[in-house]
């Protein structure tokens, strides 16, 4: 979608007067079906979550993943060299499975660090992060998201999307100083 | 700016009426005197066993309650919010430390079945001569007093602030349960330490581990959150509590159970690896006699059992906001507790395998028939939750 002079569309946007208003826009956003849309306040709002529909994140199957993963690797890297490669009689203990207990820190900081790393780098990959610009940065009210403004974003790339419904959503919703987002 | 429409409780509160309960008030009071007379008939007739089985019973159901104040100090020392609708159970299982010190006495009065450094004169055991500034009879006893003393004295304490504070909502006891909470925590430290070095570790002289104290710890927080669950579930059942305990509560007290879960596996594991590559023989005949012959059975049961079952179990979402569930899995909590103690208690007694005997079952009996009787005193005496708290409403839109 592009505007008469050309410029791509990212969204529509709309600016709401306190937190709790941008609260009960997001509740009709939600119900009325769209499903590329943003919130953006100043800070965590509870239970904006729920409002907007989003439902539960998949970070803890990454975390899942990565911590099993730190516990296979930890097992290999220990039991591999220990009971086959290269055995060797410490503290008189054997060098087989009753071994185990000297090898459970190693797997227990594996399985947190992997965990963690799998934590950290999904979210920043489900985020879509690093990213140097965004276009809401387009609006020069959006500005103001960091100190006292509350907005909404609807993306011209929901299926939902057309000018006039969006608009008219956002004006029912409370929502103020409506307008286009340029992409770039 | 939770969307969930709140009901503000009725500002009397809810109360239990003990008259719908009666039937199983009698038959617990039954229970519990037929049992008290029995571990009477016990001590007289095989005080060796029963003293052992009789101190197994009392140090479970010790944990459980001592859990129990752990949770409502550790609620006011960090000015919590969510617990505030359970609070008031946690209070009412706490009291009965009440109860559980006067039925110590027996272990007392038994006290030379069960430790043998009792009865080695000074000058027989290097070993034991070198402890003797501790281990001796009048210190014991100085310490067991305090100790229970503590427990009893700062439980009623914040149990009466509470119930105080539910008639006129004044905030000044909410500042008050604050400084006895920041006072127990250090003192609650050190007396279930030291109570775990006397009464338990000390079954065997020889042996020590600096972490025992902090074990036993991690044994009573997990498993009476884990009662708390059972408790407020029974509750729920018999129809109380039902606008105010929300699946979000649910869902943390589970956090615990399974933060707790990994904290008990943290510590034992560590207390067992240090011993077992040590290879101290003073250190590591607790492990030995633990590790072999049936026990051993018990020991791996206790491995599984305590951390992977539940570990893997808790991990699931949908397992701590469902109550039935998490239920059981609280339920396997607690009967692992119990295990836990057995395998504490009485390999000190039968080291040469597990020898169940019927005094185990109605110390158990007599012990848990007594408290369950109390509680159900206890809990009809005021609201099932601080109606007046201020952090009430905060607790009650609860989300996580």
């Amino acid at each position: 979608m592009r505007t008469p002079a050309g410029h791509k569309v990212y969204a529509m946007a709309a600016e709401y007067p306190s937190a709790a208003a941008l609260y009960e826009a997001a509740k009709r956003i939600r119900d009325a079906g769209f499903r590329r849309w943003d919130v953006y306040s100043p800070f965590p709002i509870h239970g904006m979550d729920e409002a907007m529909g989003l439902g539960k994140s998949w970070l803890s199957g990454w975390v899942l993943f990565g911590g099993v993963s730190g516990l296979l690797t930890a097992a290999v890297v220990e039991f591999g060299p220990s009971w086959f490669l290269y055995p060797l009689n410490v503290h008189g203990k054997p060098t087989n499975f009753f071994t185990v207990p000297a090898f459970f820190p190693i797997m227990f900081e594996l399985t947190v660090l992997f965990g963690a790393f799998a934590a950290f780098f999904a979210m920043l990959g489900m985020n879509g992060l690093p990213r140097w610009y965004h276009p809401m940065f387009n609006w020069e009210r959006f500005s103001r998201v960091t100190n006292d403004g509350f907005f909404l974003a609807i993306e011209a790339r929901d299926p939902r999307f057309t000018e006039t419904g969006v608009r008219e959503l956002l004006e029912q919703s409370g929502g103020e100083h409506i307008t286009i987002v340029h992409e770039d | 700016m939770s969307e969930r429409s709140q009901t503000v409780p009725t500002p009397e509160g809810e109360y239990f009426e003990s008259s719908r309960f009666t039937g199983l008030s009698f038959l617990l009071g039954l229970i519990a005197l037929v049992a008290l007379a029995l571990s009477v008939v016990g001590a007289f007739v095989n005080p060796h066993q029963f003293s052992y089985s009789w101190l197994f019973a009392f140090a479970f159901f010790f944990t459980l309650c001592a859990g129990c104040f752990f949770w409502t100090i550790v609620h006011h020392a960090t000015d919590a919010e969510w617990s505030v609708v359970v609070r008031r159970q946690l209070e009412n299982i706490a009291a009965l430390l009440v109860v559980l010190a006067l039925l110590f006495v027996p272990i007392l009065l038994l006290r030379h079945h069960l430790y043998a450094w009792m009865d080695i004169p000074p000058g027989h055991e290097a070993s034991l001569d070198s402890k003797r500034a501790y281990l001796n009879w009048s210190f014991f006893l100085v310490r067991a007093v305090l100790f229970l003393g503590f427990f009893a004295f700062a439980s009623l304490a914040l149990r009466r602030f509470s119930v105080r504070q539910d008639k006129d909502g004044n905030p000044r006891f909410t500042i008050g349960m604050r400084k006895v909470a920041f006072i127990s925590l250090p003192m609650f430290a050190l007396c279930l330490t030291f109570g775990a070095f006397d009464w338990l570790m000390s079954l065997n002289y020889h042996w020590f581990s600096t972490m025992f104290g902090v074990y036993i710890f991690a044994g009573a927080a997990g498993s009476s959150m884990s009662l708390l669950v059972l408790v407020i579930t029974a509750l729920r059942q018999a129809g109380y509590l039902k606008d105010v305990v929300t699946l979000e509560h649910y869902h943390i007290m589970g956090k615990w159970m399974f933060a707790f879960c990994v904290f008990w596996a943290y510590i034992g594991f560590g207390q067992y690896m240090l011993i077992w590559y040590a290879n101290m023989p003073e250190e590591t005949q607790y492990f030995i006699t633990r590790n072999t012959e049936s026990w051993w059975a018990l020991s791996m049961l206790l491995v599984i059992g305590r951390f992977f079952i539940p570990f893997g179990i808790l991990l699931l979402r949908s397992i701590k906001m469902e109550p039935r569930r998490l239920c059981i899995v609280a339920g396997w909590i607690v009967c692992m507790q119990m295990l836990d103690m057995y395998i504490i208690v009485l390999p000190a007694l039968h080291g040469t395998g597990v020898h169940v005997s019927i005094w185990d079952v109605v110390s158990l009996i007599a012990i848990g028939a007594t408290l369950g009787f109390a509680y159900l005193r206890v809990v009809a005496m005021t609201s099932l939750f601080p109606v007046r708290d201020p952090r009430l409403i905060e607790s009650l839109k609860l989300v996580n």
